[in-house]
This record gives structure tokens, C-alpha cells and sequence, in this order.
């Protein structure tokens, strides 16, 4: 493509709008303005220099009424060369011959590049060492953004589209993009955004016409439905409506005109789950009847949409007969208004008996059946089912309009138009980062709504995290860690890097040995943390194999308390209890019936440990769904929602195999020598099938704990027994002859370190309650414990048994 | 450039952009008054008042009958003023659309205008 023209018409023209600055503008409007006036007074005093001033005043006023008629955007030529497809405000900024960083600087003066710096990041700065001052090289920007105008459909080459090619022509720029987390067509997204924001505004602003004072003469008077209904109609007519032309909302909106304008039964339903838009459908199919330049039958325009507010009705009638009496009152007169057409959102609330909702079904299945008025009902796919089931008639008097959940490319344009109202009202700005993100973390985090209603519903809880007016991807991501608890950002802050590199050093502050347990554990959560995991699936899946009493639970709450932040942060289940194949239905329950379902737990905390106890007594059926789960991160409640585990660090233990593990420790062999054989054997044993196994991403086995860490097991019982007694300010120190003692007391081969806890709170706890009541251990001071004081405390235990003992022998 | 681009807009497409703008503005007033529909509407009942079908002998269809007649009525009168006084305003904002897009075409002439007026010495005020 060539170089521009400097010297043509219309270049010159948007140099003369450029050199018109604010400050000329307000000089030539108070010129004009102060020599009419002074012309007039000049006339009154019968002074010729009237006619001067009057004459002068012509002056400014011609040039400001040419720039607001031609200069502030002045039209695109007719040929091709670029002085005539290039954006007037670009154009009158650009120098003779100009350099790849001249043009820069014009395209980010303009609208357009202003719209790709603060959306996108585009900066001057971004420019100023990766362009060169090479006036050739203008070139082949200039094709590229002949080629990017063309791709995007843009009106014209605008700032946007040439801060697009200056992009493009960086030698590397996917690099940089990729820095930027932006890819190739996010910014002809952008571009294509800021060219629709123009276009919304030149819709605003054309003339509108809604029919005009006499419109609704002929129809009658509605005094009810003013008072219980809502006008969406007056609404549109008094301040428009932002729509969006989505191609299933298009198709959505003409089948509903068809329905209205054909003799069939007048009405529509709506089906589409909350958060799709079927509101806006009903706002757009109001605004589509006012338009008095649309070829609609006559007698569907102007027809006014009412919405029925259920709650006011209910409020205002709450007996059943008074409610039907009302609902008829306004139905008779929006049917003799003749203009009307009757909306009810959420109409299940008028089918159903409820806290809230009242079962009008008799009262408006004769009227849909005889489909005299005209009435719109939006519900959800359930709710409509549950309505066909009940009351087969009703059903089958619908006319069922479909509203599907819109797709990525078509969320991200509903949000682009959207937001304009909420960047308004909030006085803040949205880059294309914040839209993105809080399309994929909706989508993972937010399930009792649709898109584009919930990626909606971030972005506007994300307003208030703004920084600086600037709503980022950040924004997005503190908004949703702070409303569902769950961490999604990389971790930047310096506490939680110093926390994940000593994950272990943490741990093992609880829990004793098991070092390679912990390892794999805590590499997988920086894994997590530093942004590096599979993000579609959990954060880790873990098959902890080992006898009882080795640590496995204690390590999943160790990690609930170091890293998600306390011990409540666990999900546990027994799965001793999910012996039946029936079962399934417990683990999937919805959270309404169920809340301690695993789904609805997972729904309320998705950023936690999920320990799945005693895997191996579960049945098969239990383990086939948990499979999904293990795999892909998400499982499928019973509403048949998506619940996402992959915020979730899942471990299932089991005690399978744990008499083979102890039988290799004594025969000498170290964990390593015979891991992969355990598993083997669990599969061959028929305990575990192979592609159960296959879905963890680690089987670690546990073993046994011998007498040196059974006695750091009893240093760290005894300092969550001195926590404890911290609130007395009394220490407790045990000698080491008696630790030996209290392990050799509380180790069972079968249960492990089990029952160590109890019988160490026994002896500590006894020793210096009694101490304590008989006033010889005081505040500050520390209780040293010898081997006789603990011995004492079991004497009696002890003396006891063997009475038994050898009553058992006689 | 300045000057030529300047009255080139102001005798081309700024003038026909005046024009446009003062159909809008007679559109807007038409749109206002719902002429079209007034005419269309003429003899039907204002706000449905006894429009609906009723039932009953023929002492209640007589009634009804007067009723709605008398709605007919009404709605007539109303609409009738309004019709006069849409056709009214229409007309008079026409007459200064005209004026307006007269005037237009002799604005780039008033300086030339001002100073031959300023020669001669000739006052609006003093001639009155």
C-alpha cells in the first residue's frame, strides 16, 4: 500500500480539526456569541458598528459549525488511497513522511489508540524501544492495517486498528503478546469492540420514533397493571435499551413476533436457565414494537410490555381468593387495554405452591389455552418439566421458545455492551483481560447461573476492586477468591511464596516423617501456585497407602491447616459409608436436600483438601463416579450441574495392603524397593482396579512409624497439649525414660500411633489437672513429668487388669 | 484550503446536511403529535370507554350503543384539537425550516454584507 497523501483535501481538513483545540473551540464560541450580542447593542444605541460585529460574528460561527458538521469526523473518501480510508482523527495527527514511532504517537492521541492502551496495555511505552524512526518502514504498517480493517470490518483504519499493526510489524510480537497473556486475535477483538462501541453510540443517538402522543389513545386505561406491573415499554421509550445482536437472540426474538403476529395461541415461554438473557429478550421484543420504523403488523405495534411484579401481588392479596380475584382484575384489563402484552418472569412462581409463588394455574391456564392475550413467561428447563408433569394440558397450551447459554465469543459480546452502562454508573473502566477472566472463572467457579449472566455478574462484583478506576484481570480474580474463598491468582505476595517453599519445613512441624509423602504433596501446590498444573484438572490426586496410625489423615489436615488455611478447610468422607451402589445418589445429593453431599461441599469450598477415607470399602459403583472426578476435576451433581474440584487437592487412603507393607519394613526394605509392588499386588488382589489406580497422580505408601519417631510423635502431642494449657500459663515437660514408656504404652501394631494421643492426654492431662486442684502447679510455672508420675496413672488401669487376668486363668 | 474547504462544505454538503436536519425536525414534530394516527384513529373510542362487546336485551345494546358513540365522540374532539394544533406546529416549524435554510445560504456573505451596510451608514434601530 502506498504512503499517504499529505497535501490532500482531506488530510488538510483533519489538520484544521486537529489545530481546533478545546481552548480555540470555547474562544471561537465566545467570539460569536460576544459579537452578536455586541452587533445588537450596537443597533439599540443606533450605532453603525453593528453591522461590523454582526458581520465578524459570522465568522467564528461558520468555522465551528463546519468542524461539528464535517471536521470532528470528517467522512471516509471514496478511492482507496489511504488518506481516504484512514480515520479523520489519525489523519490530522499524522506528520509528513512519518516514522513508525510518529505514526505511534497520532494513533495513541486518537480514540481508538486511547481504547487499546488502557484495554489492552498498548502503551506508548510499549512502543518507544521496539519501533525504529525508519520513515520507509510506515509501509508496511500501513498494509497491515489495510489487512486488519478488512478482517475485522472496522469503518474505517482507526487508532485501534493502527496500534493493531504497529504490533504486528514487531519482529517477535506473539512473544511479547504472550507476555501480555494476549494472543493475535485478541486484539482484532479489540478492535472490532472499539469499532462497535462507535456504532452503539451513532444508534443512541439517531432519532428515535415511538409513536407520539396520541399512541396509546385508542387503547384503555390500566390502572392495576400500573400499580403491580412493570412498564419495560416506557422504560425503552424514555431511555432506550443497550441491545445486542446475538444470532440466537435474533432467532429467539423472531419466532416470538411470528407467534404474536400469527392467529395461533398467543404466547411464548421462554425456556432457558437463569442468566441467559431471557429478560433482556423480553426488554429487546418490547423495544423492537415501539420502533414506529419497523415493518411489523399493525397490530403489534406499540404494543406495551408489562411485567407482573409476583411479589407485590402477593403482598397486596395474600389470601388465595383474593389473589385469583386480583390476577383476573388485571388480566380482564389488560385484555380490554388491547395494547398489552402481559410478561411473567419467573412465571413458575405462578404455577407453583411456595414460599414466594402461589399456584395460579387455574385461573391462567383457561386464558393460555384461549390465547386471546398475548403473554410472555420466562422459566427454566426444570421448572417447565416439573409444570408438563403436573399438568399435562397447561403444557401443552405453551409455545416453547428456546434461550440457550451463549458461547465465549458471544459472552464476551454481550459483556462489551453491558458494561458500558456499569463503567458508567461506576465510573470505571473493564480491560479485555478482566472480561476474559471473568468468563473462565465463572464458568469454573459459578453454577446457579448461566452465561452470559454469570460472567456479568463477576465483572459487576469486580467493579468494586478496582485499582486506580481499572477493572483488570486481577479485579476479577480477588472478587472471586474473596466471594467463594478459593485462591486463583499466581502467588505473588511474599508470605505465600515463603509458605510454599516451606511447605515440608511446615508440615512436618505436625506430622512426623513421611517425607516423601509430603514431598509429592507440596510440589504439587507449587506446581498449582506458580501457575504451571493442568488447569482442568484438580490440583493433585494422591492415593495414600499404608497401615492405620502412620499420618496419612494427619497430613491432609497438616495441609488443610498450613495452606488453605485451617483444618475446616477438609472435605471428608468416610467412604465406609458409601457401601451401596445406591449410594451414589448421597455423594452427588443436591445441596439443597443434601448439604453434606461431597458436590455440595465442594460447591461451598472448592478451594480445599477433599480426603476420601477408606477407599477401598466403597462400591465399585462409588469408585466409577469418582473417576471423573479424579480425571477431568468436575463431577456432575444431581442437578446435573458441573462441580469443579479443580481448586481441590483430592487424597484417598486406604488401609489395602497395609500388612504386606509392614511385612516388607521388618523383612529390611526400604519404601522404595517395593512401592511399585504394593500396587501391583492391589491389583492383581483384586482390591483396586488398574484404571482406578491409573488416575492418581502419585500412590504413596505410608509405613510403619518405628520408636525415634514414635517419640517426636509424643513431643508434638505434648506441644499441642502445652497450646492448650498456654491459657493456664503452665508448661509441661516430659523426661525422656517416661516418653519411652508412654510409646511403649500407646503403640498397637494395628492401630499405629492412634492411640498414642489418648493415652498421652491421659497421663499429661490427669497428672496436672491434679496438680492444679491440689495448688501445687501455679501459673508460670513448668510441670516436669518422671517416669513414676506417669507410671501412677496407669497403676490403677494396670492393677486392674491383671485382677482380670487372672480371674480369667482361675 | 481554509477558506475553500470551508465555503465548499457550507454551499454542499453542509447545506443539504441543514436540510436534513430540519426534515428531522418536522419528522420529530409529526412523531410527536402522531398525526398519522390521529387521522387513522379518528372515530375510535378514547381509551376503550365502553368499547367491549356486551351482553344483555336490547335496552342494554341501545344503551351501549349510546355510550360507545359518545366514547366515539370524544375521541373525535380530542383528537381533532390535536390534530389542529400538530398541523399547526408542523407548519409553523416548516416555515422557519425554510427561513432557516434560506438564511443559511447568506451567512458566508455577512461579513461582506456588514461592512457595505457599515459604509453606507444605515441603522435598523434609526430607520424604526
Amino acid at each position: 500500500m502506498p504512503d499517504f497523501n499529505y497535501h490532500s483535501a482531506r488530510a488538510e481538513k483533519a489538520r484544521i480539526n486537529a489545530s481546533l483545540t478545546t481552548l480555540w473551540r470555547t474562544m471561537l464560541v465566545l467570539s460569536a456569541v460576544g459579537l452578536a450580542f455586541a452587533g445588537a447593542a450596537f443597533f439599540i444605541l443606533g450605532s453603525t458598528y453593528g453591522w461590523l460585529c454582526i458581520g465578524l460574528a459570522a465568522v467564528p460561527m461558520m468555522i465551528v459549525e463546519w468542524r461539528r458538521g464535517e471536521l470532528r469526523d470528517i467522512p471516509l473518501g471514496k478511492t482507496d488511497d489511504l488518506s481516504d480510508q484512514l480515520a479523520s482523527d489519525v489523519l490530522g495527527l499524522l506528520p509528513n513522511k512519518p516514522t513508525p514511532l510518529a505514526i505511534a504517537q497520532a494513533a495513541l492521541m486518537t480514540s481508538g489508540g486511547q481504547f487499546m492502551a488502557v484495554r489492552f496495555g498498548i502503551t506508548m511505552n510499549f512502543f518507544t524501544n521496539l519501533l525504529h524512526d525508519d520513515p520507509d518502514a510506515s509501509a508496511e504498517i500501513w498494509a497491515e492495517a489495510h489487512t486488519i480493517r478488512e478482517r475485522t470490518g472496522s469503518h474505517a483504519i482507526t487508532g485501534a486498528v493502527v496500534a493493531v499493526a504497529l504490533v504486528r510489524i514487531i519482529p517477535g510480537y506473539q512473544t511479547l503478546l504472550a507476555h501480555m497473556k494476549l494472543e493475535d486475535a485478541d486484539l482484532e477483538a479489540g478492535v472490532r469492540w472499539h469499532d462497535h462501541l462507535r456504532q452503539l453510540v451513532h444508534q443512541h443517538q439517531a432519532p428515535r420514533r415511538t409513536g407520539g402522543i396520541a399512541r396509546d389513545w385508542s387503547f384503555g386505561y390500566i390502572p392495576l397493571l400500573e400499580r403491580y406491573g412493570h412498564n419495560i415499554s416506557a422504560e425503552i421509550a424514555a431511555g432506550g435499551l443497550l441491545q445486542v445482536d446475538l444470532e440466537a437472540h435474533n432467532q429467539a426474538l423472531d419466532k416470538m413476533i411470528e407467534m404474536f403476529g400469527t392467529g395461533g395461541r398467543q404466547n411464548v415461554v421462554l425456556v432457558g436457565a437463569n442468566g441467559v438473557g431471557k429478560s433482556t429478550l423480553v426488554a429487546a421484543l418490547a423495544e423492537r414494537l415501539l420502533d414506529a420504523a419497523s415493518d411489523l403488523p399493525s397490530h403489534l405495534k406499540f404494543r406495551q410490555v408489562f411485567v407482573l411484579d409476583s411479589a407485590a401481588l402477593i403482598a397486596a392479596a395474600p389470601g388465595r381468593g383474593e389473589l385469583e380475584n386480583l390476577i383476573m382484575g388485571i388480566i380482564s384489563e389488560a385484555y380490554n387495554a388491547k395494547n398489552i402484552i402481559l410478561c411473567l418472569d419467573d412465571a413458575q412462581l405462578f404455577f407453583e405452591e411456595g414460599i414466594g409463588s402461589v399456584d395460579l394455574a387455574n385461573v391462567l391456564q383457561p386464558i393460555l389455552e384461549a390465547g386471546r392475550l398475548r403473554m410472555v413467561l420466562t422459566m427454566d428447563e426444570q421448572r417447565l418439566l416439573q409444570i408438563a408433569r403436573r399438568n399435562p394440558t397447561l403444557y401443552n397450551a405453551l409455545n416453547r421458545v428456546n434461550v440457550p447459554a451463549t458461547n465465549r465469543e458471544e459472552t464476551l459480546r454481550v459483556l462489551q455492551d453491558k458494561l458500558l452502562i456499569t463503567e458508567h454508573q461506576r465510573h470505571v473502566i473493564f480491560t479485555y483481560h478482566a472480561l476474559t477472566e471473568a468468563y473462565s472463572l465463572s464458568e469454573r467457579y459459578m453454577h446457579d447461573i448461566e452465561m452470559p449472566g454469570r460472567a456479568f455478574k463477576l465483572l459487576e462484583a469486580s467493579a468494586g476492586y478496582a485499582d486506580g478506576k481499572l477493572v483488570t484481570a486481577e479485579s476479577v480474580q480477588h472478587a472471586i477468591e474473596e466471594t467463594i474463598g478459593v485462591k486463583v491468582g499466581v502467588a505473588t505476595a511474599d508470605d505465600e511464596r515463603e509458605k510454599l517453599l516451606n511447605l515440608e519445613a511446615l508440615i512436618h512441624e505436625r506430622m512426623v516423617n513421611q517425607t516423601r509423602a509430603v514431598g509429592v504433596v507440596s510440589d504439587a501446590l507449587r506446581r498449582a501456585r506458580a501457575g504451571v498444573r493442568n488447569q482442568d484438572r484438580p490440583i493433585g490426586t494422591f492415593l495414600f497407602l499404608g497401615p492405620t496410625g502412620v499420618g496419612k489423615t494427619e497430613l491432609s489436615k497438616a495441609l488443610a491447616d498450613v495452606y488453605f488455611g485451617g483444618e475446616g478447610k477438609m472435605i471428608r468422607l468416610d467412604l465406609n459409608e458409601y457401601v451401596r451402589a445406591d449410594d451414589v445418589a448421597r455423594l452427588i445429593a443436591d445441596g439443597a436436600d443434601d448439604p453434606h453431599s461431597l458436590t455440595a461441599q465442594a460447591m461451598k469450598q472448592p478451594f480445599s483438601v477433599v480426603l476420601l477415607d477408606e477407599i477401598e470399602k466403597a462400591h465399585p459403583q462409588v469408585l466409577t463416579t469418582l473417576l471423573q472426578l479424579l480425571d477431568e476435576g468436575i463431577l456432575r451433581d444431581m442437578k446435573n450441574r458441573e462441580i469443579s474440584f479443580r481448586d481441590t487437592i483430592v487424597i484417598a487412603t486406604s488401609n489395602a495392603g497395609a500388612d504386606r507393607i509392614r511385612e516388607y519394613i521388618e523383612r529390611g526394605y526400604k519404601l522404595e524397593q517395593f512401592e511399585e509392588q504394593i500396587t501391583n499386588e492391589l491389583i492383581s488382589d483384586g482390591a483396586f482396579k488398574p484404571e482406578f489406580l491409573n488416575r492418581f497422580d502419585e500412590i504413596v505408601v505410608f509405613r510403619p512409624l518405628n520408636k525415634k519417631e514414635l517419640l517426636q510423635v509424643i513431643d508434638l502431642i505434648l506441644a499441642g497439649i502445652n497450646k492448650t494449657l498456654a491459657a493456664q500459663k503452665i508448661e509441661v515437660s516430659v523426661e525422656e525414660d517416661a516418653k519411652l514408656f508412654l510409646v511403649d504404652r500407646g503403640y498397637d501394631p494395628r492401630l499405629g500411633a492412634r492411640p498414642m494421643r489418648r493415652v498421652v492426654q491421659r497421663a499429661v492431662e490427669n497428672t496436672v489437672a491434679k496438680l492444679m486442684l491440689a495448688g501445687s502447679a501455679m501459673p508460670g510455672q513448668t510441670v516436669h513429668l518422671s517416669l513414676e508420675d506417669v507410671q501412677s496413672v496407669f497403676a490403677g488401669e494396670d492393677a486392674a487388669r491383671q485382677i482380670m487376668e487372672s480371674s480369667d486363668e482361675v | 484550503m481554509f477558506i475553500v474547504g470551508l465555503l465548499g462544505w457550507w454551499y454542499g454538503a453542509g447545506w443539504r446536511e441543514r436540510a436534513q436536519m430540519i426534515g428531522e425536525r418536522l419528522m420529530k414534530a409529526y412523531d410527536f403529535f402522531s398525526l398519522d394516527l390521529l387521522l387513522k384513529t379518528l372515530f375510535a373510542p378514547f381509551r376503550q370507554i365502553s368499547a367491549g362487546k356486551i351482553r344483555g336485551g336490547l335496552d342494554a345494546q341501545i344503551r351501549a350503543f349510546f355510550d360507545r358513540l359518545l366514547s366515539r365522540c370524544i375521541g373525535a374532539t380530542v383528537r381533532l384539537i390535536m390534530l389542529i394544533v400538530g398541523t399547526v406546529w408542523t407548519t409553523i416549524l416548516a416555515v422557519l425550516g425554510l427561513i432557516e435554510g434560506i438564511l443559511w445560504l447568506f451567512v458566508p456573505l455577512l461579513p461582506i454584507i456588514g461592512a457595505v451596510m457599515f459604509a453606507i451608514g444605515w441603522v435598523p434601530h434609526a430607520g424604526l
